[in-house]
């Protein structure tokens, strides 16, 4: 067991970032309501942004590592 | 009168069909403990899709996650959060969990840890917690059931025989098909989830307010508290960020979602159901909306119970057809049964495998009469499920609460199992120990520091002790390490 590598580095602080912008500090810069967009407060935007950011995150670890395997 | 009838009709429609399918997904399954338990560690894609994400669709995603947004307000962002980060954790553990299962047989959480940090106490007590947390789990989908049931119906299946016929269609097809019968009906009811969950967040916030942002712009205008944080019940940033924080740590260590790591055919297909988790939260976010409905509409007359919301604003105040009905309360169903399902199944693993088999005489179970053993306990554990739904005892959310608080405490031990080699078993212990004892102080009333999640300081107690008893024990590591475990 171990001998795999789990993330790459630079994913790793990917998702970092990810996670520092959805709780304290990162999520208090989107605090506000206004501007409001499709019709949603701008702090759901903010969340559902970032949530397809993670998505992203993903995709992009999963076809590097695809890329490795082969 | 007529309207119940043809939304019980309905219903009940819907449920001979999930039993049909599950009964029916029994073919091709081999006879094993391990076809059983884990679909003989060949599940493809689709199905395991679908059965994480009925771990996501629970009763609480239909009943809670709205009580959420109604309450409090944004906050409620905190679920949808923890679900898609947790996908990050999964990402990195699930396939060295799923390969050592392979390789070394393992069917449950206890069995995994115990094979790095050998203690026969350690297995039972893991077992043992997790039952505790899983059955009141168990209990409050069958709940939610009987209370959807009841409302939708306007009484004409009471709370009791609602509930007993959720229990009974999970029980049969779950003791019948075991895992495969768990993933067809998964996949069904994950289908009529999706297409329930958008057109009633859209439809609701439609017919009330002519739109979702014309709801917002009107909750901006009358109740702007809740659309910011800390909400309309104060909650501070330290208690949001610590409570998604042990959240995406503990939904890995959550013993049914532990042990689907196990069924899957490949670490491909596990990456592949990670890749798209997270935007299983875009099907959420409609039924936020309709907690967020409820607080405009609900203005004059505040719910005692928020997680009625979605039954008063969706059955009671809108002006839906009874066939609307008859199909939300089967996607609301088919939340809570799903997940229960899961959560039978694995209980009764669970129970042969980390309790019984542990007891003394219980190592000499054979294969066959342990598959016995766990398809009868399938059985036991819904009726004392239902039983306890009946009887409803009001410390039921604090056991499950307290038990799984204790189990996320394991998180320091899983990952010394898995990257850490110079962890011991006294130290894991030791920090367990400290960690549950934290935690469960923290849950019976005294508040944590700087209002932090009680869970947060005890995984950081946890892990400190363990850390610190490891380094000094060093010497201790080989003499465990040459002890098998028992199995």
């Amino acid at each position: 067991m171990g001998k795999r590598k789990p993330m790459h580095p630079l994913m790793m602080l990917y998702f970092l970032i990810c996670v520092l912008a959805l709780i304290w500090p990162g999520a208090t810069l989107a605090n506000r309501i206004d501007p409001m967009i499709l019709g949603l407060p701008f702090f759901m935007v903010w969340y559902m942004a970032w949530f397809f950011i993670v998505f992203i995150g993903c995709v992009i670890c999963y076809r590097t590592e695809d890329k490795e395997e082969r | 009168m007529h309207d119940s009838l043809l939304i019980t009709l309905i219903t009940l429609g819907y449920m001979v069909l999930v039993l049909i399918v599950g009964i029916s997904a029994r073919k091709g399954q081999s006879s094993s403990l391990e076809g059983y338990v884990a679909g003989g560690r060949h599940l493809g894609f689709l199905i395991l899709f679908f059965i994480f994400g009925a771990e996501i669709f629970s009763a609480f995603a239909f009943l809670g996650a709205p009580g959420w947004s109604y309450s409090k307000g944004v906050p409620a962002l905190y679920i949808l959060t923890y679900l898609t980060l947790g996908v990050v954790v999964w990402w990195v553990m699930a396939p060295e969990i799923s390969e050592a299962g392979r390789k070394k047989g393992f069917l449950t959480q206890a069995e995994f840890l115990c094979d790095r940090f050998p203690s026969k106490p350690l297995g039972l007590f893991i077992g043992v917690v997790s039952l505790l947390a899983m059955i009141p789990y168990l209990t409050i989908q069958i709940t939610g059931a009987g209370m959807l049931f009841e409302s939708a119906t306007g009484g004409t299946v009471p709370f009791w025989l609602g509930a007993l016929l959720a229990t009974v269609v999970v029980a049969i097809y779950v003791f019948v098909s075991g895992l495969q019968g768990i993933g067809w009906t998964n996949l069904l009811q994950g289908v009529i989830m999706v297409a329930i969950a958008w057109f009633l967040g859209l439809a609701t916030t439609h017919q009330f307010f002519g739109g979702v942002g014309e709801m917002f712009l009107q909750l901006k205008e009358e109740a702007p508290e809740y659309l910011t944080m800390p909400g309309a019940t104060g909650m501070g940033w330290g208690t949001f960020s610590t409570a998604i924080l042990v959240s995406i740590l503990g939904i890995v260590m959550w013993p049914h979602i532990f042990m689907k790591f196990y069924s899957a055919d490949s670490e491909r297909t596990l990456k592949r159901v990670f890749v798209l988790y997270p935007l299983y939260a875009y099907i959420l976010i409609p039924i936020l909306f309709i907690g967020f409905a409820g607080i405009l509409l609900l203005k004059d007359t505040p719910l005692d119970e928020p997680d009625k919301v979605l039954l008063k604003v969706v059955v009671e105040m809108a002006d839906f057809p009874a066939w609307v009905i008859g199909l939300v309360l089967s996607g609301a169903l088919a939340a809570a049964m799903s997940t229960a399902s899961n959560l039978a199944h694995s209980s009764a693993t669970i129970l042969v495998r980390d309790v019984i088999c542990r007891l003394p005489g219980g190592e000499r179970l054979t294969d066959l009469s342990a598959l016995k053993l766990t398809k009868y306990g399938v059985l036991a554990i819904s009726l004392a499920a239902y039983a306890l739904a009946l009887a409803k005892p009001a410390s039921l959310v604090a056991l499950l609460l307290g038990a799984y608080g204790i189990i996320v405490q394991l998180l320091p031990m899983l990952v010394g199992a898995l990257w850490w080699k110079r962890a011991t078993t006294v130290g894991a212990i030791t920090g367990l120990a400290l960690g549950s004892a934290l935690t469960l102080y923290f849950q019976l009333g005294s508040s944590a520091p700087f209002g932090w999640n009680g869970g947060f300081v005890g995984l950081l107690a946890n892990s400190a002790v363990y850390v610190i008893v490891s380094l000094l024990g060093t010497t201790a590591v080989q003499t465990t390490r040459t002890t098998k475990q028992p199995s």
